[in-house]
């Protein structure tokens, strides 16, 4: 890597963004040298990718620029970004620095071949026409590793998969030699094994090119992967700056540090996550003092009226926090550990299983040709047989695609199965239909992963909470009913009469799991309950499903591509690949010692990231 | 007196109604009301709304329906007139009585056309048997008329400024977020022009009469009340079926869906303008065929107006099912409706509590938005002869009359520009107030 | 993309015989050829007799769906609906009130219609693009400002108000070309033009709109972002990104009207006395005369399916996904 005796490629000073009276982004400052990666880190709603559109100068047109200066040092000369004229700046943008975006899907042109979307840019940056130019985008796509390149050119993008996407938008930002590459959340939507292998093709061009790197990114694990410098942000603010290795080694804001403890990992398995209470502050907040104040641990009264400035720690780090504050020295020192929640006692293993699933299949059929007769089955689910104990959670994990969300929807005969059996507490339930199945769904319930889709926003909690115990003919005692669980899933009473749409996606999926529990379930199928929310909120809720666990003694088949989870929550884990499941044991022995290629290349993407993803 | 109920005074007082639940039900929902709110703040919308309020408030007038007594003969039972009388009409009788003989200018003291005069000594211009008949030399007309329509705006911005008063010193107050100076300036606008149409209005026909010498003006008012029905009536008469055909599709998807899909496609390949020729073709036979099911020319009138309604609804309600359709299978798929599956909750109480509600936004847009389109194809069909009867008064049928005499030397100009103003008038409010519902309620719609 | 174009194509027969069943039922259930008769003839002087001679010369003095009297197949052949229904699958239509071949007076009754749809709609979509674009192009400026409330306004202005006008201002006060009929050859221009542009002016503000809100809707999505992330100018992103694939929902409201081009247009016609199909159906709708009725809502179905069928082929022109599947 290149030492920090380099001059910087890009100086950022002041830059503040305005949207309205808000300030997504306010006075951030930070440097770039040619061949390092500065990763800018922070939970959604904290202005990273605010950040690096307006760098770009692509901001929406709500936002405006209101301050500050980013300069472009190329070649020895300066280039005041936020000054330049227009057209001026079309020449920065895919030429000097390069981006590329989170979801490939969208971020392509659906109607243009993948090779006219590079070539458009090498004509424009690279003045390349016709067979040159093809030949470079074949080049391009070659060395992003793309297969075929050659027939990849004439492809559009929906006739490739989310990874290859991935790495044609990775070819198409370095068509123009860019110096400096933006990469706004450029593994998120993309599958573990994949995430891997994007990243680590990131890394090897960066190497080769020398390119700065600006990234993008929520996940402590592609920081501790790519990063050479890290930035975490909160609330449209800088709040603390360090060298990785610095950084990992003593995260020094209570909010760096607080996102460190939120990490579900084996390690704190039996133990309470450390959550951060409430949430990011909406972006119209007007701030006085420190902006992380209301949700610190360790605040006081100072912090919530006087705004912390800077404050250089040893190794390059530098943090904003009167804690560092060297003229308050008496302040409680960050040695003392945060405090850590108690010890949960080992759930024991009940004599017979509440679920047993042999042989299941769900296979949907495809239509073609004229009469759209059937000609074929795709197998989502190929077979998948396994057990579950009540009081236990067994991790169904697998990639998107593989079948593990259809399983659990033919376990609760949302999807017929095609054949298999599902015996729930003894009793068959393919064999039921309509009302012989009504008693069963007390019994199975599911969490959804969508927070935001999961609630009918035109229904009180309440009604939404009451739903099941009408539908299932339960009808004393609903409002008392209502209000113990509302209080049970760490809400309030008389939030019962208020809308979705007040609450916010941590605070849903909490009324989510409040109306699954309204009919006294034993098993809950949890469906990515966490995969749409930010570290320090899932923490919230992995928390709340084991203290219930605890409690109420529910079994759990939590279902999720999240290795980080599946090895803090579970006691048995599944993998499943292509609609079937290829391991399965207790989760010591399977995240232990892994038999299958998948379950191994899944844990080593995944466990590279050592200390977990969000 | 006799009232008379017709079916479209009926289903307007519902609609009416309905909106008025509307508003009670949606003051209820914070979603509907924050919805609402940002109509209530467009200025645009307020003033669109405002304007269409007078609008509606016309129509509601002339929808008020009675039969007057005849001068009772001794030893006869009670008898009514057969012609059908509007609180509208009741409101304008100068108007719909004092006919002059043919043409005559807004305004005018003299009829347009020269006639042989009484005594024989060649032809003039005679005076008209109502315009202006209280002036005794004609010379006069220019100063009266000033003199009346500056009584007409004082009195409207007497009005006006009342109106001010209370918003300023009560309503501003408690709703901030209410664009109150767009309500003002349409009021503004609409009270002065109504206090100098009023004002004039005993004394001259103020838009001058037409060929047969009908007043213009009251023509105009009456036209409001055909045009408010078609836009209104036609969109609510297919509503339920299709939100009911709409969903079902969508939900159950299979034949169901096929089905349906099936039904509103033929319906849709017949071209609009020919499914609706011939049907009122066919209406029109049915209505000559049982003259004995009408007991007056209005309820004759009124079964034509209905069934053109229930016609253009069967034309156009295949977009409102398609719509609803497209959004229920998005629906479908929904967690909160898998939710509501994993209990057991039946597909009909999924659909009436799930889906209907979280679809009634597009069922509100298409309606504001479908209102103008709906006026101005009244036009052109009645043009054309396949639309209201003759005998009803509407936009197209005033057109229809009209549409010659721009050729005619010298020009007459005022039922056409008459007709124009209040169509366009009319139409741009709907289309401006249909543009800020939509922007209120769709997101996706928002257009900047 | 052969099998889905063909089974698309086959898809519309049974649309064509719902239209079919529709309007037999219309025209022969709802109201009897009686009730026809009686209609035509005025209902004053109507005697029985009057209405069988009637019946008989159209040809509806058979029964319905079932003749009992006839034998073996013309059992269900001599019948109205085998005769007037069914016969238009080979495009017969028998004749009109006048005694002229129906399908003859079509054929020659289809160029005047065609000389004035075509150009209205070729013109008509390249203006409204080319408007919208412009709006688009100067979006969140007072000229887009300007140019919506313009679209607005032109849209609140009934069609009948812009023929009236158009046809007083440009051939009575200004004179420039005749006000209505219809010359031969080149002379046909002069005659064409005024109906041309109020045409396209009519439905200008409408379109343009329209289009204009597709037009957002496409250059608010992600992959344009990453075309000016390319460092594309606004133009090259408006023409080469959004425009292409703004083109798809556009098409499906453009394409399906190519086909009934061929029926002119109603309003325009009769204002400008061009003998086109449009006049034809006015015509036949004043003088009731429902043989051309039923024959004019069969070809507009026909048309109008043909036009659905033209939508999905040009789909697979316009977007890979489709073609490619």
């Amino acid at each position: 890597m290149t030492g920090s005796a380099a001059s910087p490629l890009l100086k950022v000073n002041g830059l503040t963004v305005q949207i309205g009276n808000g300030r997504p982004v306010d006075q951030v400052s930070f440097e770039i040298r040619p061949g390092e990666t500065l990763a800018l880190l922070g939970e959604s709603g904290c202005g990273k990718s605010m950040t690096a559109l307006a760098v770009m100068r692509l901001l929406p047109p709500a936002a405006r620029l209101s301050g500050g200066t980013v300069d472009y040092l190329s070649a020895g000369n300066a280039r005041p970004l936020l000054s330049l004229t227009e057209a001026e700046m079309r020449s920065v943008r895919g030429g000097g620095i390069g981006m590329i975006f989170q979801e490939p899907s969208t971020s392509l042109n659906p109607v243009m071949s993948i090779g006219r979307q590079i070539e458009e840019v090498l004509l424009l940056h690279r003045g390349l026409q016709g067979d040159a130019a093809r030949r470079r985008a074949r080049e391009l796509l070659e060395s992003v590793g793309l297969p075929e390149a050659e027939r990849r050119l004439d492809e559009y993008p929906f006739q490739l998969s989310g990874g290859m996407k991935q790495r044609a938008m990775i070819a198409m930002a370095l068509a123009g030699d860019p110096e400096l590459l933006i990469a706004d959340e450029p593994t998120t939507a993309l599958d573990v094994t994949i995430q891997a292998q994007v990243l680590e093709l990131l890394k090897t061009l960066q190497r080769e090119r020398n390119m700065g790197m600006l990234l993008i990114t929520h996940d402590l694990g592609v920081v501790e992967r790519m990063a050479d410098h890290v930035g975490v942000m909160y609330a449209g603010q800088l709040i603390e700056v360090a060298p990785r290795e610095q950084f990992f080694a003593n995260p020094a804001h209570p909010y760096s540090r607080k996102l460190f403890a939120a990490l579900p990992e084996r390690a704190r398995h039996g133990q309470r996550l450390s959550t951060i209470p409430g949430r990011v502050p909406p972006l119209d907040t007007q701030h006085v003092g420190c902006r992380f104040a209301p949700r610190c641990s360790v605040a006081f009264p100072d912090c919530s009226t006087l705004e912390p400035g800077w404050h250089a720690q040893a190794g390059g780090q530098e943090v904003r926090c009167h804690l560092f504050d060297p003229a308050r020295p008496c302040m409680p020192t960050l040695n003392t550990p945060l405090p850590t929640e108690p010890q949960q006692t080992a759930p024991a293993v009940a004599a017979s299983p509440l679920l047993q699933v042999q042989d299941l299949k769900v296979h949907f059929p495809i239509r073609k040709g004229l009469l759209q007769r059937t000609v074929g089955h795709v197998s989502a689910v190929d077979g998948v047989s396994f057990e579950l104990q009540a009081g236990r959670t067994l991790a169904l994990v697998g990639e998107s695609g593989c079948g593990k969300t259809t399983v659990g929807k033919a376990i609760l005969q949302l999807i017929a199965p095609t054949a298999g059996s599902v015996r729930l507490g003894g009793v068959e339930l393919t064999a039921l239909s309509g009302a012989a199945l009504q008693p069963l769904r007390a019994q199975a319930q599911m969490v959804f992963q969508d927070p935001f889709a999961s609630l009918n926003p035109r229904l009180r909690i309440g009604t939404i909470i009451a739903e099941g115990m009408h539908a299932l003919g339960q009808r004393a005692h609903v409002a008392e009913r209502i209000a113990e669980l509302l209080e049970q899933v760490g809400l309030r009473a008389d939030m019962a009469t208020r809308y979705p749409h007040e609450f916010s996606g941590g605070q849903r999926q909490r009324i989510a799991i409040a109306r699954a529990l309204a009919v006294n379930p034993k098993l809950i199928i949890c469906d990515e309950p966490t995969s749409a929310l930010d570290v320090s909120v899932q923490a919230q809720i992995i928390n709340l499903l084991l203290e219930l666990q605890d409690k109420l003694g529910l079994a759990y088949l939590f279902i999720t591509h999240n290795m980080a989870v599946v090895d803090y929550i579970a006691d048995d884990v599944a993998v499943m690949y292509k609609g079937r499941i290829v391991e399965i044991g207790s989760a010591d022995a399977v995240l232990g010692k892994p038999q299958h290629d998948y379950t191994q290349s899944l844990l080593s993407a995944a466990f590279t990231r050592m200390r977990g993803a969000a | 007196m006799m009232p008379v109920l017709l079916w479209s005074d009926a289903l307007f007082f519902l609609l009416l109604a309905i909106c008025l639940g509307g508003i009670v039900w949606a003051r209820r929902s914070p979603q509907l009301a924050a919805s609402w709110r940002m109509v209530g703040g467009s200025r645009a919308g307020v003033a669109a709304a405002t304007v269409l309020l007078f609008f509606v408030a016309i129509a509601l007038l002339d929808s008020m329906h009675y039969r007057e007594r005849l001068p009772q003969q001794p030893g006869e039972s009670v008898q009514y007139s057969v012609e059908v009388l509007s609180a509208l009409d009741a409101l304008m009788k100068t108007q719909r009585t004092q006919t002059e003989k043919t043409y005559s200018a807004p305004l005018a003291t003299h009829l347009y056309a020269k006639e042989s005069r009484a005594d024989g000594q060649g032809r003039d211009f005679p005076r008209l048997k109502f315009g202006g008949k209280h002036l005794e030399d004609a010379e006069d007309r220019g100063a009266d008329v000033v003199q009346h329509a500056l009584i007409g705006l004082a009195a409207g911005l007497a009005l006006w400024a009342g109106l001010y008063a209370v918003i300023r010193r009560w309503l501003r107050p408690r709703a901030q977020w209410f664009a109150w100076d767009a309500l003002l300036w349409a009021m503004a606008a609409m009270l002065l022009t109504g206090g100098v149409l009023i004002a004039l209005m005993p004394h001259y026909h103020v838009l001058g009469t037409d060929k047969v010498g009908q007043d213009v003006l009251y023509l105009t008012l009456k036209s409001i009340r055909t045009a408010l029905l078609i836009g209104t009536l036609t969109t609510l008469s297919m509503l339920p079926a299709a939100l009911f055909l709409g969903i079902l599709a969508g939900y159950k998807g299979g034949w169901v869906d096929d089905l349906i899909q099936y039904l509103y496609t033929v319906l849709n390949s017949i071209p609009g303008v020919l499914l609706i020729a011939a049907s009122i073709l066919m209406m029109q036979v049915v209505i000559d065929t049982h003259p004995e099911w009408f007991s007056t020319a209005a309820e004759r009138a009124d079964a034509r107006l209905l069934s053109l309604c229930i016609i253009m609804g069967v034309t156009s309600w295949t977009g409102l099912c398609r719509l609803l359709r497209a959004e229920t299978l998005k629906l479908r798929e929904l967690e909160f409706v898998q939710a509501a599956q994993a209990f057991g909750v039946s597909s009909w109480a999924i659909m009436a509590r799930h889906i209907l509600p979280n679809v009634m936004h597009i069922v509100m847009i298409s309606v504001v938005m479908d209102f103008s389109g709906l006026v101005l194809a009244e036009a052109v069909l009645s043009y054309v002869g396949i639309g209201v009867d003759p005998t009803t008064i509407s936009f197209g049928t005033m057109i229809n009359m009209a549409r010659m005499e721009l050729a005619r030397e010298p020009m007459v100009w005022w039922s056409l520009i008459a007709a124009f103003c209040f169509m366009f008038v009319l139409v741009l409010a709907a289309n401006l107030f249909a543009d800020a519902v939509r922007d209120a309620f769709d997101p996706r719609g928002r257009t900047s | 993309m052969l099998t889905y174009l063909i089974r698309r194509f086959l898809y519309a027969i049974p649309i064509l015989i719902g239209v079919n069943l529709i309007t037999f039922a219309l025209f022969f259930i709802v109201n009897t050829p009686d009730d026809m008769a009686r209609m035509q003839l005025g209902a004053k002087r109507v005697t029985p007799e009057a209405i069988e001679k009637w019946k008989a010369e159209r040809g509806y003095d058979k029964p319905l769906l079932w003749n009992a009297a006839a034998a073996g197949t013309a059992k269900a052949t001599d019948t109205i609906f085998f005769d007037k229904s069914l016969s238009m699958f080979a495009f017969e239509f028998g004749r009109s009130e006048d005694g002229r071949d129906i399908m003859t007076e079509i054929r020659t009754r289809m160029g005047p219609s065609l000389a004035i749809a075509i150009p209205v709609f070729i013109l008509g979509l390249w203006a409204a693009i080319t408007f919208a674009l412009l709006l688009v192009f100067f979006r969140g400026t007072y000229l887009d400002l300007g140019g919506v409330v313009l679209c607005v306004a032109m849209m609140s202005i009934s069609s009948l108000f812009y023929i009236i006008g158009g046809q007083w201002l440009i051939s009575k006060v200004w004179n420039l070309v005749p006000i209505s009929g219809l010359g031969a050859g080149l002379d046909a221009t002069r005659f064409l033009i005024l109906p041309v542009i109020i045409s396209v002016i009519g439905g200008l503000g409408g379109a343009a709109r329209w289009y204009r809100t597709i037009f957002i809707e496409e250059s608010n999505r992600d992959y344009v972002r990453t075309a000016r992330a390319k460092g594309l100018s606004e133009l090259a992103v408006l023409f080469r990104h959004v425009l292409k694939n703004a083109m798809i929902p556009i098409l499906t409201g453009v394409v399906v009207v190519i086909p009934s081009l061929f029926l002119g247009s109603l309003l325009i016609e009769s204002f400008f006395s061009i003998p086109g199909l449009g006049s034809y159906t006015i015509d036949a709708i004043n003088a009731q005369d429902f043989a051309v009725v039923r024959a004019m809502v069969f070809i507009g179905s026909v048309l109008y399916i043909v036009g659905l069928w033209l939508t999905d082929i040009s789909y697979t022109l316009v977007d890979p996904r489709i073609r490619l599947n």
